[in-house]
């Protein structure tokens, strides 16, 4: 049970919020995709996607990429190499977790 | 998704996958490309062609070749004009997985996978539907007599199998394509054509379904997402 909760206490609290784990979640399972399409598939403002973005990137977790598509700018979001190696560290972690809580239960 | 609310709950990479056809676009591509080319084939074959020669297949082949080609970048430019202002821009599926398709064993083994592991935002709902279109009816087609009640017989399963097996797919059929699909057999025991003009009904017939289903997506595609009033700009 403590070794359960010492679990808990390790994940990254970062990934952990939920609009940022459903951020990471979208852009590990899509490569990469631009700030309307996370905006409409998420459920979020604007300014709210804006500042989980940006501490996403200021940990180096998501790359942020100005492109244009003909002459239509997007803003490009993708996981970077530590944000994938974050993101599957998050995921197994709480896996563990919640699986010893079922075989314990 | 907002725009179809009957698609199930499915991965992210599941609804990336999804998300390429949400406009119908490429199904309107892949259609038109078929119908242009084989309509040139039928009137080459009428007016110009000897039955012995048959060229009229280089055609076919020269607009599938064309669609493999250079389909991605007139989708990219597509998709930039009518798509990605309004729903957003999603990594399109991977080109490489195109040369796949040269078996077909393979083509008919992708036709009726549901769809693509969960993480992989890859598919090629069209092209392989049109794949197995075409192989059925080329190989059904004929005067013979048994080969057409064959043909009627063999569509309507393919039609009922892609419903049944794809329903739960990241692109499942609608029930509606799939009955044009089932009775195009049927009908073709009623209709006379000349041997050599039946091969080039198939890429015709499955050109047609394809725009059919392509427009009737991007109609409701436009519908539901009118164009955003202010352009989108710097956003992050």
């Amino acid at each position: 049970m403590t070794q359960r909760i010492q679990e808990i206490s390790q994940l990254d609290r970062l990934i952990h919020e939920p609009a940022r784990l459903a951020i990471m979640l979208m852009l590990g399972g899509v490569g990469e995709a631009d700030f309307l399409y996370l905006q409409r598939e998420g459920g979020f403002t604007q300014g709210n996607l804006s500042g989980h973005l940006t501490k996403l990137e200021e940990a180096g977790y998501v790359a942020i990429e100005k492109k244009f598509k003909g002459k239509m700018p997007l803003t490009v979001c993708s996981l970077t190499g530590k944000g994938k190696t974050a993101f599957t560290e998050y995921s197994s972690r709480m896996l563990g977790v919640l699986q010893s809580n079922g075989s314990a239960g | 998704m907002k725009d179809h609310p009957e698609t199930p709950a499915a991965s992210p990479g599941k609804r990336a996958a999804s998300y390429w056809f949400v406009d119908g676009l490429p199904d309107i591509l892949a259609g038109m490309t078929l119908l242009l080319f084989g309509a040139v084939g039928l009137w080459w074959c009428i007016h110009l062609s000897t039955p012995a020669a048959q060229p009229h297949f280089f055609f076919i082949a020269a607009g599938l070749l064309l669609l493999f080609w250079k389909g991605r970048a007139v989708l990219d430019f597509l998709k930039s004009r009518v798509t990605y202002p309004r729903t957003g821009y999603v990594r399109p599926p991977d080109e490489s997985s195109v040369t796949r398709l040269g078996n077909p064993a393979t083509l008919i083994t992708m036709s009726l996978t549901p769809g693509p592991p969960p993480d992989e935002n890859v598919t090629h709902f069209n092209t392989r539907t049109v794949y197995v279109v075409f192989l059925w009816c080329f190989l059904c087609s004929g005067l013979d007599p048994w080969k057409r009640w064959y043909t009627a017989f063999a569509m309507v399963t393919l039609a009922a199998t892609l419903y049944l097996w794809n329903r739960r797919s990241e692109r499942p059929y609608s029930w509606w394509s799939a009955l044009i699909l089932a009775l195009t057999g049927p009908a073709l025991l009623w209709v006379d054509i000349a041997p050599r003009l039946q091969s080039l009904l198939l890429p015709l017939l499955a050109g047609v379904w394809l725009t059919t289903q392509g427009l009737f997506t991007l109609v409701h595609y436009l519908r539901v997402n009118p164009y955003p009033r202010a352009p989108e700009g710097v956003r992050a």
